[in-house]
């Protein structure tokens, strides 16, 4: 299966109408370790990459344009993670209309070490990285849209299952220590919430 | 209650943008809403030199857009991150084809918007660039972890340095190797007597007993290292130099600037106060002064304190910081 241009900007008002409805849930639960302001960010980033219309004949402008929405849109730092994913699958796919699910676990592989390396976060400090870090090997050797989707949302939900009682150990959320425990991370809610919102 | 001059908290950092580009035509143009360059633009050839970070801390960051020092600034409310747009926008401005330097302070959202906008740039628009971070505050992490500290006063004297370096033609490879010298050669200390108050917050950043001051504090209110009942000038002053010697040992022969900068409501009444016993304190060491600063440079709105930045200089630093710039805020003659 491929996929181009249109097949995201088709995913983005998905993702879009996702962040809207999950905004006031995300806010509060970001306002209990940190500035509350994470469903906001989504949903003014999402709103604004929706109102991009992407070209047709190169994925990698495509991406390019919607991390330029969240940069345009968002100055907190889960934005500028957002757009440093977008820009590194915008690197991988430049030049080309289209696209194979087989290589979006590579896609993702990127997207999660250029977060890292712009984060300065590393797994398994309880961030939106151990769920994209799952979702990677999940979906690595997959083509099929169905059971890809199958998978990702099984390891999604099994690392919030994993990490949920584990102290928080990255961003500001770290300053809160032991009451982080038993706090889902905002930023794997928020990976949820959004993943299910795609894939319905 | 809030006591400020203002219209709406929500306008204050555009109609404040809009009030200094007035004043200043002849040296400031905001071609973006929060992007300050220099009213002639970039310069061809010249490798452009930006900075950026949250507004109230004028003249940081775009006060120090002029000649000698930077070319462009991004804006971000007050103590908020500019956005990686505002931030790439920026450096196009500043770009007259010979890369561009992006020189500021450590704060974890600066750093991370300013890192998204440079790659931005090098994917769009093949504008290479570099970063120097301003780790000068001493107080913010033990010398083991200098690599986390925050950037403060030492911005100053990187502006000046670097700016310097690239007016003279420097490549980018040199201007951001003095940039960095300038930055590992800072330390600076801040100490606090009344917090001041983030116009969309409404309420004061931190409280302080009447009689109290808190040494270490940091330009957002970050906590210090101890609080207690304010103490006399030499006192104080004493204090703050020791931390800073601690931290960079200079000996008989070393020369240096040194840098005693009011938070914005202290006085240079109380400013010169500081300096003098700060001056007997390098004289002790036999340490020569080179341009001392005393005034407001890197301020926190209506914050009451000071901080103290030592920059330790070689020829080729001092060469730099004694050649011209021209802003509203500081000119140096030549």
């Amino acid at each position: 299966m491929i996929f181009n241009a249109n097949d995201i900007q088709q995913a983005m008002a998905r993702l879009s109408s996702a962040a809207n409805e999950a905004k006031d849930e995300l806010n509060e639960q970001d306002g209990k370790l940190g500035d509350g302001d994470l469903g906001i960010t989504l949903a003014n980033g999402w709103a604004e990459a929706m109102r991009q219309q992407l070209p047709e004949d190169d994925l990698g402008k495509a991406f390019l344009m919607i991390s330029k929405s969240f940069q345009r849109a968002c100055s907190s730092s889960f934005g500028t993670l957002v757009a440093t994913g977008m820009m590194a699958a915008a690197k991988s796919t430049k030049g080309r209309a289209e696209a194979n699910y087989a290589e979006i676990s590579e896609l993702l592989a990127a997207a999660r070490d250029a977060m890292m390396a712009r984060g300065k976060g590393e797994l398994g400090q309880k961030s939106v990285l151990d769920v994209l870090d799952a979702v990677v090997s999940a979906t690595a050797g997959l083509s099929n849209p169905g059971e890809m989707a199958a998978a990702a949302k099984q390891a999604t939900g099994q690392t919030l299952d994993e990490f949920r009682d584990k102290l928080a150990g990255l961003g500001r959320a770290r300053m809160y220590g032991e009451s982080s425990k038993g706090l889902d991370d905002p930023g794997m809610l928020a990976f949820q919430r959004m993943l299910d919102g795609l894939l319905g | 209650m809030m006591k400020k001059i203002l219209n709406d908290p929500a306008s204050y950092v555009d109609e404040m943008l809009d009030g200094l580009t007035a004043v200043h035509p002849e040296l400031y143009a905001l071609p973006y809403p929060r992007v300050v360059s220099r009213a002639s633009g970039a310069v061809n050839g010249k490798v452009g030199l930006v900075s950026g970070g949250g507004s109230g801390h004028l003249p940081i960051f775009a006060g120090y857009v002029g000649k000698g020092l930077l070319d462009a600034a991004a804006i971000g409310d007050v103590f908020a991150s500019p956005s990686a747009e505002e931030m790439a926008d920026c450096m196009r401005v500043a770009h007259g084809g010979a890369g561009v330097v992006r020189i500021y302070g450590n704060y974890g959202g600066d750093v991370m918007n300013f890192d998204m906008a440079g790659e931005t740039v090098e994917f769009e628009d093949d504008i290479e660039s570099t970063t120097v971070l301003l780790t000068d505050d001493v107080v913010s992490a033990k010398p083991e972890e200098a690599s986390k500290r925050r950037g403060t006063g030492g911005m100053v004297y990187a502006f000046k340095i670097a700016g310097a370096s690239a007016e003279r033609m420097a490549d980018l490879e040199t201007v951001t190797r003095i940039g960095q010298k300038t930055a590992d050669n800072c330390r600076s200390i801040g100490m606090a007597l009344t917090p001041c108050t983030v116009p969309q917050a409404g309420k004061p950043t931190f409280e302080l007993g009447a009689d109290e001051m808190e040494m270490g504090m940091g330009l957002h209110g970050e906590p210090g290292i101890w609080r207690d009942k304010l103490k006399p000038a030499d006192a104080i002053t004493d204090e703050m130099m020791d931390r800073l010697l601690d931290d960079i040992p200079l000996a008989s022969g070393d020369v240096c600037s040194i840098l005693i900068n009011s938070l914005g409501a202290t006085p240079h009444e109380e400013l010169y106060i500081m300096y003098r016993r700060a001056r007997a304190r390098l004289q002790d060491q036999g340490v020569r002064i080179a341009m001392p600063l005393v005034g407001r440079f890197a301020t926190s709105m209506e914050m009451t304190g000071a901080t103290v930045t030592i920059c330790q200089l070689d020829d080729e630093l001092e060469s730099l910081l004694l050649s011209p710039c021209h802003c509203a805020f500081w000119t140096v003659m030549q």
